[in-house]
């Protein structure tokens, strides 16, 4: 199972997996910027509330994201103790960082929750579509990635992880990391500078 | 040849990644407290702290490609590859943003406002009709003298009516009702002086639900139903005024966009 990916031939030199993943993760900051652009443009357009400043929680968001970031850290962590052959190490923090994922995902949950509660919903206003389209793809890839990261902890627990296949992890680890820096993009945005707009400015006459 | 790439040997050692972890935590703390207004920082720097979040949060991304994600130590080609998606990606963000703030925000405010009338098309289907009648657009409404009634519907879930143009005599009683089938959203029906829809909107809009979204004695509203919630139909009766061309909108919010059309009086 375990055969030799990384002598294989390439035009380029480059493993292939290693530019798909490349690749892909290029494709998909258009995605993201897309949606992103869209929030930017119906930023403070929304004509009735729930308008952010109403209901965005910027400690509890802070919080979430330390834990994300703590989650790409146990994922470096879980790749260098593939390189060093550690079965226990690599189950253990790949494990961690699926765990930490998933308290991120509880948070959104709980954040969405709240949001919904309040009466924001995505057709209710500009604000509520453009925020859950945008935290709700991010955190189906967050999703998306604990699964990833859960399959790979089961394939190390059987000892199919180590030196040789190191790239399996390292690509979860790529996909993982860009995931967290979308979501250092996505909290600067909607909660560190746009987590305090009201509704629109009054009109003249 | 294809050998040389895997391998990177000099991956940071976990003391690096450490530290490295540390930085992110201290630039997202000084992120927070810069917005915190209970620390005081946030309201003396005023818009000063926007570029400032966008740089730190900028240090935090390239952080994390360049030594979570190895690009400072891998094959530049991988760096190349993100950098050019991460570029088109800001390209289109600017494309869209530049898009609609180009316009004053309102794209289509815009488009009304600057329209021309598109003289092929008018010549085409004078040359296709039979009578010499140029331009006479068809309307589903005949024209009456006594007391009419004329029926608008909301069509169904969209924010629109299913009619574009109704029609009435001058000095006749003219009673319009109006069908909301819509489950989720409640419009009204705002009869207003031609070209004022967006201006007896937006007023309306502050004015609130509990006027029907209308300014009381907003002089440009000829007359104007009730606000028909989800599934509730209305009316409203009223002599039509002096001939000429006026409007019919919902003044729900953000559905004078695309929920209007025109009322004419012979
Ligand atoms: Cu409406």
């Amino acid at each position: 199972m375990a055969h030799a990916i990384e002598h294989e031939y390439t035009t380029t030199g480059l493993n292939h997996r290693k530019m798909l993943m490349w690749v892909f993760l290029g494709s998909d900051c258009l995605f993201f910027g897309s949606l992103i652009a869209t929030y930017m443009v119906y930023r403070g357009q929304s004509l009735v509330g729930p308008y952010p400043v109403d209901i965005i929680n910027v400690p509890v968001t802070t919080i979430s994201t330390f834990v994300l970031l703590l989650s790409s850290f146990a994922m470096v962590q879980a790749l260098a103790a593939t390189h060093a052959d550690n079965r226990r190490a690599i189950v253990g923090w790949l494990l961690a960082t699926a765990f930490l994922g998933a308290i991120f995902i509880g948070f959104q949950i709980v954040e969405f929750n709240t949001f919904k509660n309040e009466g924001l919903t995505l057709g209710g206003n500009l604000f509520g579509a453009t925020f859950f389209t945008l935290t709700g793809f991010h955190g189906a890839h967050v999703t998306l990635g604990i699964i990833w990261l859960v399959a790979l902890a089961i394939l190390g627990k059987k000892g199919r992880l180590g030196p040789n296949t190191a790239l399996d992890v390292e690509l979860c680890g790529l996909y993982w990391h860009f995931v967290d820096i979308v979501w250092i993009v996505i909290f600067t945005l909607l909660y560190l500078i746009g987590g305090f707009d009201a509704g629109p400015a009054p009109l003249g006459g | 040849m294809a050998h040389q790439t895997e391998h990177t040997t000099n991956h940071p050692s976990t003391k690096q990644y450490v530290t490295i972890a540390i930085i992110l935590f201290a630039i997202t703390i000084v992120e927070f407290l810069l917005i915190w207004d209970r620390v005081g920082i946030a309201d003396d720097l005023g818009a000063s702290k926007i570029p400032l979040l966008v740089a730190l949060s900028a240090v935090k991304f390239a952080i994390v490609i360049l030594f979570y994600m190895h690009l400072k130590f891998d094959n530049p080609f991988f760096l190349r590859v993100f950098v050019a998606g991460l570029t088109l990606a800001f390209l289109v963000g600017i494309a869209v943003i530049s898009l609609f703030v180009g316009f004053e925000g309102k794209p289509r405010t815009f488009a009304q406002n600057t329209a021309v009338p598109y003289e092929e098309h008018a010549e085409k289907d004078s040359g296709e009709a039979v009578t010499g009648e140029t331009g006479a657009k068809e309307t589903d409404t005949p024209i009456m003298t006594g007391p009419v009634t004329l029926v608008v519907g909301v069509a169904g879930e969209t924010l629109g009516f299913d009619t574009q143009s109704i029609t009435a005599a001058s000095g006749a009683e003219v009673t319009i009702s109006v069908t909301n089938p819509s489950a989720n959203n409640s419009h009204n029906l705002v009869i207003v002086k031609a070209g004022t829809k967006d201006a007896v909107a937006a007023d309306g809009t502050a004015a609130g639900p509990t006027n029907d979204w209308v300014t009381p004695g907003d002089s440009r509203v000829i007359a104007h139903t009730k606000l028909l919630t989800p599934g509730v139909d209305g009316e409203v009766t009223f002599t039509a005024p002096a001939p000429g061309t006026y409007q019919f909108v919902c003044t729900f919010p953000g559905h004078n966009f695309t929920m209007f059309g025109d009322f004419v009086v012979n």
